[in-house]
């Protein structure tokens, strides 16, 4: 069924909030035409029931940041070479942050909030929207088709979303900026530094987690901030934390393997966590600028 | 610059490390994986330079010698024809099950290869077929006696790494069904009465493996590595487990840090401990390496 993509993004807004948004119908704001290149068809649409079908086996990535839907537009060239276009629409520029920061490996806004582009893809991020646009194999005139929808898109979307919140509590004193991750599914904690497979942590949707690299002279560094809505699920975690990777160690700080250190502390209902520190001091530090 | 040489066996369980912080990777008993006499499990790697043009479309002369090479080395037989009588019946009914994902496939040129040798064991043309996506529909799937298991290696959004476990989960009706807690049951499929007992080979396309996942699509031609390889193997889990350390290996070389699978390649160990359908312990594998071996990673 060809349900307009502008459907459901007013679908989702009516359930997200009363005040009425006008939704955007990127199709139309996309040309039919570019350098040659021609839209093979109406928009295919997405939603959390049927991402699999489309992106088979990288759809849990998406909904594991709730995702609402997805227009994935496509452009052909007489050859029938394809540059294909995807706007997902995650709930909340949180979201949206967050699975663009998922694999980031570079600082750049050149086009939205933030954004990527590596041989032939280009990735950005802006309100609550992530966009991803690929032309494989790349050749500088894709490249330049590539850059101009992406601008296009960022240019359709009238406001700029906030980051997660969470984010503001990392210190930013050697903080490797594109390291920066922000979830709320356990499975991603695993981003920088293997912990477990379990959810040691207890972390769920109502526990905004951020993670950033911190580079203390050869060393890498690690700080996960975690924030429970209730200090007395902070504290659980913490114990489940001390008891299960720090072996029952009462310190803030303890050496682990290789002549790395590990620590935490709760304030409240924010915990933090340090991995693969150099020594205790550094740990100590790092725990200690966390900001409130 | 870090090292381009062998990961050691404790950075592999932390790597490939599911069972958690407490499980322990082994048991003391495992089933011996068909081929396996000496209680290890035999793993081949071929690696020929020359196995991709220009291009990176696969040679298949080049294919195939290395496919022989490799098949004669896992079974001890002389040439590749005696080789795969051991392994397929005239009266087989042989399903390829391969891999279609449209960035990385199994290939036409290994397809062709191991089809050739198939026919030359005897199997009529009509009893094989090759699947990916309809093997549920494919009446030579429905009613096969054999099975080759033969797909890319690559990094995956979901499961940590896609390789020979999880080339079979289109065997089930609804594969999204067993994606729960980072894929770690894929092993479980293996199970189903369709599949239990009819793989006869595993080989593990290394010509390009992706090491990184970007983007929805996954895939970002800037994270692939040119490998210039085929693994094989009658235990998929064990070369399930080589290839995943040549892709932790190349992710530290390519990002200079060891920087972990996310999610990590849970559904490999846990193939291994809960499910046993063969040993990812690098001690219980034998490696063989034929061809050229400059950072072969392991």
């Amino acid at each position: 069924m060809n349900v307009p993509f502008a459907f459901i993004l007013a679908a989702g807004l009516m359930r997200l909030s009363a005040m009425p948004e006008i939704p955007i119908d990127f199709n139309r704001v996309l040309p039919e035409t570019i350098a040659g290149w021609t839209k093979s068809g109406p928009p295919a649409l997405y939603t959390p029931a049927n991402l699999s079908k489309y992106i088979d086996g990288g759809a849990e990535l998406y909904l594991s940041y709730n995702f609402k839907g997805a227009s994935a537009i496509k452009y052909k060239d007489a050859s029938d070479m394809e540059i294909a276009v995807d706007i997902f629409e995650m709930g909340s520029a949180a979201d949206a942050f967050g699975v663009f920061a998922h694999s980031r490996e570079t600082i750049d806004a050149a086009v939205g909030q933030g954004s990527e582009y590596a041989a032939g893809l280009l990735t950005f991020w802006k309100d609550r929207y992530y966009v991803s646009i690929l032309a494989y194999p790349e050749t500088p005139a894709k490249k330049d088709i590539v850059l101009k929808l992406g601008k296009t898109i960022a240019g359709a979307i009238p406001q700029e979303g906030a980051l997660p919140p969470i984010l503001a509590l990392l210190p930013v004193e050697n903080l490797i900026p594109e390291s920066v991750k922000y979830f709320h599914h356990y499975i991603w904690l695993n981003s920088f530094y293997f912990l477990s497979n379990e959810n040691v942590l207890d972390i769920a949707d109502d526990t905004p987690a951020a993670l950033g690299k911190y580079r203390l002279g050869s060393t890498n560094a690690f700080l996960l901030l975690v924030r429970y809505p209730e200090e007395a699920r902070a504290e659980a975690a913490a114990a489940k934390f001390r008891r299960m990777v720090l072996g029952g160690a009462a310190d803030d700080a303890v050496p682990l393997k290789e002549g790395r250190w590990s620590g935490l502390a709760r304030r409240g209902g924010r915990l933090g966590i340090v991995f693969n520190a150099p020594d205790a001091a550094a740990v100590r530090k790092i725990l200690a600028s966390i900001k409130d | 610059m870090r090292s381009r040489h062998s990961i050691s066996r404790r950075q592999f369980i932390k790597s490939a490390s599911a069972a958690a912080l407490a499980a322990p990777l082994l048991l003391a008993e495992q089933d011996k994986p068909a081929g396996a006499p000496s209680g290890k499990s035999k793993v081949i790697l071929m690696r020929d330079l020359k196995v991709m043009d220009e291009n990176g479309v696969p040679r298949l002369p080049v294919v195939q010698e290395m496919l022989d090479a490799g098949i004669t080395a896992l079974t001890g037989r002389p040439d590749p024809q005696s080789a795969w009588k051991t392994l397929i019946k005239p009266n087989d009914i042989v399903g390829l099950k391969n891999n279609r994902w449209p960035y990385l496939r199994t290939t036409a040129e290994v397809e062709g290869a191991l089809k050739k040798r198939i026919l030359e064991a005897g199997v009529k043309e009509a009893n094989f077929a090759i699947d990916d996506l309809g093997v549920l529909q494919n009446p030579i799937f429905q009613k096969a006696t054999a099975l080759i298991n033969a797909r890319p290696m690559r990094s995956h959004h979901w499961a940590g790494v896609g390789g020979l476990i999880k080339n079979y989960i289109m065997f089930i009706p609804e594969p999204i069904s067993i994606h729960g807690d980072s894929c770690a049951d894929l092993a479980s499929i293996w199970d189903l009465p369709l599949l239990k007992g009819k793989t006869r080979l595993n080989v593990l396309v290394m010509f390009t493996p992706q090491f990184h996942s970007f983007g929805p699509h996954s895939f970002n031609p800037k994270y692939v590595w040119k490998y210039h390889g085929l693994m094989m193997g009658f235990d998929p889990v064990a070369v399930d487990a080589t290839g995943l350390r040549v892709i932790e290996a190349i992710r530290r070389d390519f990002f200079a840090e060891d920087r972990p699978l996310n999610p990590p390649a849970k559904h490999i160990a846990v193939a291994d401990t809960k499910y046993h359908l063969g040993t990812a312990d690098p001690d219980k594998i034998e490696l063989v390496k034929i061809g050229y071996d400059k950072d072969s990673f392991v």
